[in-house]
């Protein structure tokens, strides 16, 4: 009851205090409604706010209904009506598109938002040939509406909470709470609550902020656009953090052989899959290790191939002025800088950019000797291998390995590259995802792998 | 048993073909390698089986934390520092063996010491690592090679160079009495199990080692001797394997597959013991450092905060292996590393007593 007395005593000194903090701006809509006995006041940012909602909300019955009293009633019944809030966070809320209205010396704020982000977009950045083709939307709430959609139980937990010391940003924490690990849960919520960064755009920017190592090489948490994929995660006991204006997920804890599955996986026939993850992993070992193998096989151990195939490599290289990890490098970079600038290009633009840059380029640089054609070969293999991995992120990260064993089998031949290999495999084995090993062989069942005492 | 467990036993015995082990047991194949080898194939299948029961009592505590419990202060120093030595002999014999390997066959134009630097850069980065990330790339690598080790035996087997007539030949010899260096020598085979002295702070879970496993050692370790042992007499002859410093990798450059893209078998053989032995120093060296970190910490001994202690015996690591790999000739280290692998052997009646002892003390 105190806070109501309260409220009487300073309604109308906070709706002034609201109007004087939003003063400076021009959009800003403190409209009082009066008719014969009843008089109301709204206060709301006008470009925030759904105008056509707002009029048939608010303004309509304020109109059409008898009395004041009436009036309030209907406004307090309303969905959208949010709990009681200090001013503080009330003029955040205006910010977000939230209307004050101030009836019998009473506050009420109603949530009458306008998004322009609501629709839902198509998969772009992880596609598959079977299920479902549409991602999230860039709205929050769309984005929950989607996931409760396709995940039914009344376990499911959703819980917001707010991030950006500027922008505000609603954050929503989901996950099943009948499957999550819970010491990752309260890790997970124990660094959000922690962090307070100026401004975030972006889910995939928590994957930065939330890690433990400042300088990371391999992603801790997965990022996705596909709706299937964050319920077959969650599924699986995982929390998936959504960010408002952000059409990606981000999913904790991940190990190294989530970012080798496409959901396609799930929906073939059991050869098929297989089969493509052969083909998926064979890609990754492939683009890792193809230019180590090259630089290694010409100028350490021209013996290991059969001889035909030394010949015929030696024999592609006559003329080449320079060290085969030169070569290797300076493919390398071009294959790299070629990637990059498809990636960054208006679209218009970038089938110019790959042709150019592909096949002339290619082509010259054999004939001008300045490469191998076996290296053409194997630079083209590589970027085709590595864009098998369904995952960007770890797609990326790969590249930058793929440089650094170059580098080790450039200095020790094949050696050097089995020692990388195995350096590698020692950095993902001591890599941990909030607490949970990152590179780990699952041979047994869930339950017994996952159990923190049985390794 | 834990799968782990089996592949700490597993590194051990696929790892002994560089360990000098078929070089000691071949050397002595006129007087009595044969009987030896039966004697301390049992032997070795005792050890690990008493070994892991012994730990099998005490789960998620390692040899350090029991002698803390039950020994005097300076007796457990003692005890575990003369173990972590042997550790660290263990692993550096591999080491130097390997660097010796890969300086004749691989990498001719390399000079020694940077190739046991390679070795030693990612090694100190491997045995910083926690425990669990060890037996993680452990498991990891032995998966990925153990098809190509089976595929090669299976290749060794098969093949037609292999003459029956030579390890009939050498079955002849069966009756001469077996003899020390050559029982220690093939035992180490079986030996892997005595990792757990650290590793066993892991398996915090209750468990029992079972006839199942045993026999599945027993199985893959009968396997793995024969064929250490057999294999190079049948392929380069009774008389002529004498003469091979490294009986195993000339094996090996004798076979050949017809129709793959490496067509000597030596270099899949070499870049896959290459993976293995670097696993079995590993291991080694873990237990060495862990053993040394629970004896001897500086707490004082800090720069940012992070204490300086295990980089200091890292030093202590790459100063020795580096005097050692350039002072120690393919002669001597064939023996010093059969001198060690007797001491090997005596010192476990050493290690059985502790564990006796233990055990009286725990009233387990």
């Amino acid at each position: 009851m105190r806070s109501f007395t309260n409220k009487i005593s300073t309604s109308h000194e906070t709706l002034e205090w609201l109007f004087e903090e939003l003063k400076s701006t021009s959009d800003l809509v403190n409209k009082p409604l009066h008719v014969g006995e009843k008089h109301v006041e709204l206060l709301y940012i006008k470009t925030v706010v759904d105008g056509e909602q707002l009029q048939q909300l608010v303004i309509k019955p304020f109109f059409e209904l008898e009395s004041l009293e009436h009036v309030e009633a209907y406004l307090n019944s309303l969905p959208n009506l949010q709990e009681n809030q200090p001013r503080e966070q009330m003029l955040l809320e205006l910010t977000k598109g939230s209307v004050v209205v101030e009836v019998r010396d009473q506050l009420l704020l109603l949530d009458i938002k306008k998004s322009n982000t609501e629709a839902v977009l198509e998969t772009s950045i992880e596609p598959t040939i079977q299920g479902p083709q549409y991602s999230l939307s860039e709205d929050i709430a769309t984005n929950i509406n989607i996931i409760r959609q396709r995940y039914h139980k009344p376990s499911l937990t959703v819980e917001m909470m707010e991030l950006g010391e500027n922008t505000h940003q609603s954050l929503a924490i989901i996950y099943d709470e009948e499957l999550v690990i819970s010491d990752v849960l309260e890790n997970i919520k124990k660094k959000l609550s922690a962090l307070n960064p100026p401004i975030i755009q972006s889910t995939t920017e928590l994957n930065r902020l939330l890690n433990d190592k400042k300088r990371s090489l391999m992603p801790i948490m997965m990022m996705t656009e596909r709706t299937d994929r964050v319920v077959f995660n969650l599924a699986g006991g995982k929390v998936v953090l959504l960010l408002d204006g952000s059409h990606t997920t981000v999913i904790a804890p991940v190990v190294f052989f989530d970012f080798m599955t496409s959901m396609d996986d799930i929906y073939g026939s059991y050869w098929i899959t297989r089969f493509l993850k052969l083909l998926r992993y064979f890609g990754l070992f492939a683009c890792l290790t193809l230019p180590g193998i090259y630089v290694a096989a010409t100028s350490y151990n021209p013996e290991v191939f059969r001889v035909e195939l030394a010949l015929s490599i030696a024999g592609s290289r006559i003329g080449v002025p320079y060290p085969s990890f030169v070569e290797v490098l300076f493919m390398l970079v071009f294959m790299e800088l070629l990637t990059e600038a498809s990636i960054r290009l208006p679209k218009a633009v970038t089938g110019a950019a790959t042709t150019v840059g592909g096949l002339i380029l290619g082509q010259a640089a054999t004939e001008a000797a300045l490469a191998s054609n076996i290296m053409i070969i194997i630079v083209g293999a590589v970027a085709i291998s590595t864009f098998v991995i369904p995952i960007n992120e770890m797609s990326f990260g790969i590249r930058v390995v793929r440089l650094i064993l170059l580098v080790f089998a450039s200095f020790a031949g094949l050696a050097g590259l089995v020692f990388g290999l195995i350096g590698f495999l020692m950095y993902l084995t001591q890599l941990n995802s909030f607490g949970e090993p990152y590179f780990k062989i699952y041979l047994q069942s869930k339950r017994a792998e996952t159990e923190k005492t049985s390794s | 048993m834990n799968r782990y467990f089996i592949y700490l036993v597993f590194v051990n015995m696929v790892a002994n073909v560089v360990a000098s082990v078929p070089k000691i047991l071949i050397s002595q194949r006129s007087e009595g390698a044969l009987l030896s080898m039966i004697i301390s194939y049992i032997l070795g299948l005792v050890f690990c089986y008493l070994c892991a029961r012994f730990f099998n009592l005490f789960p998620g505590e390692g040899l350090p934390d029991l002698t803390k419990k039950y020994m005097p202060r300076w007796f457990s120093f003692v005890i575990l520092f003369v173990i972590a030595v042997t550790w660290y002999i263990a692993g550096l014999i591999t080491l130097v063996t390997f660097s010796f390997l890969l300086k004749r066959f691989l990498t001719p134009d390399m000079p020694l010491s940077w190739i046991t630097i390679t070795f030693l850069l990612f090694l100190t980065y491997g045995i910083l690592l926690n425990s669990k990330s060890v037996l993680y790339t452990v498991e990891f690598v032995l998966i990925c090679s153990l098809p190509f080790v089976f595929i090669i035996t299976i290749k060794a087997y098969t093949s037609h160079e292999l003459n029956w007539d030579f390890i009939g030949e050498s079955l002849m010899y069966i009756h001469n009495p077996p003899s020390f260096t050559a029982i220690s020598a093939s035992a180490y085979l079986l030996l892997g199990g005595f990792n757990l002295i650290i590793f066993n702070r892991l398996f915090k879970k209750k468990q029992q080692i079972n006839w199942k496993n045993m026999l599945f050692i027993a199985l893959i370790g009968g396997t793995a001797l024969v064929t250490t042992y057999f294999i190079p007499i049948g392929m380069l002859g009774f008389d002529a394997v004498g003469d091979v410093v490294y009986p195993w990798i000339t094996t090996s450059d004798s076979l050949r597959l017809e129709f793959f893209i490496v067509e000597r078998v030596i270099y899949i053989f070499l870049l896959l013991y290459l993976a293995i032995s670097f696993l079995s120093v590993l291991i080694h060296w873990h237990v060495t450092l862990e053993l040394l970190k629970s004896i001897i910490w500086f707490k004082k001994f800090q720069l940012k905060k992070r204490n300086l202690t295990p980089y200091l015996f890292l030093s202590f690591f790459w100063v020795a292996s580096l005097i050692a790999v350039s002072y120690l000739t393919e002669y001597h280290l064939i023996q010093y590393s059969s001198y060690f692998l007797n001491f090997l052997l005596c010192s476990f009646v050493v290690m059985f007593s502790l564990f006796l002892f233990i055990k009286r003390r725990a009233k387990v």
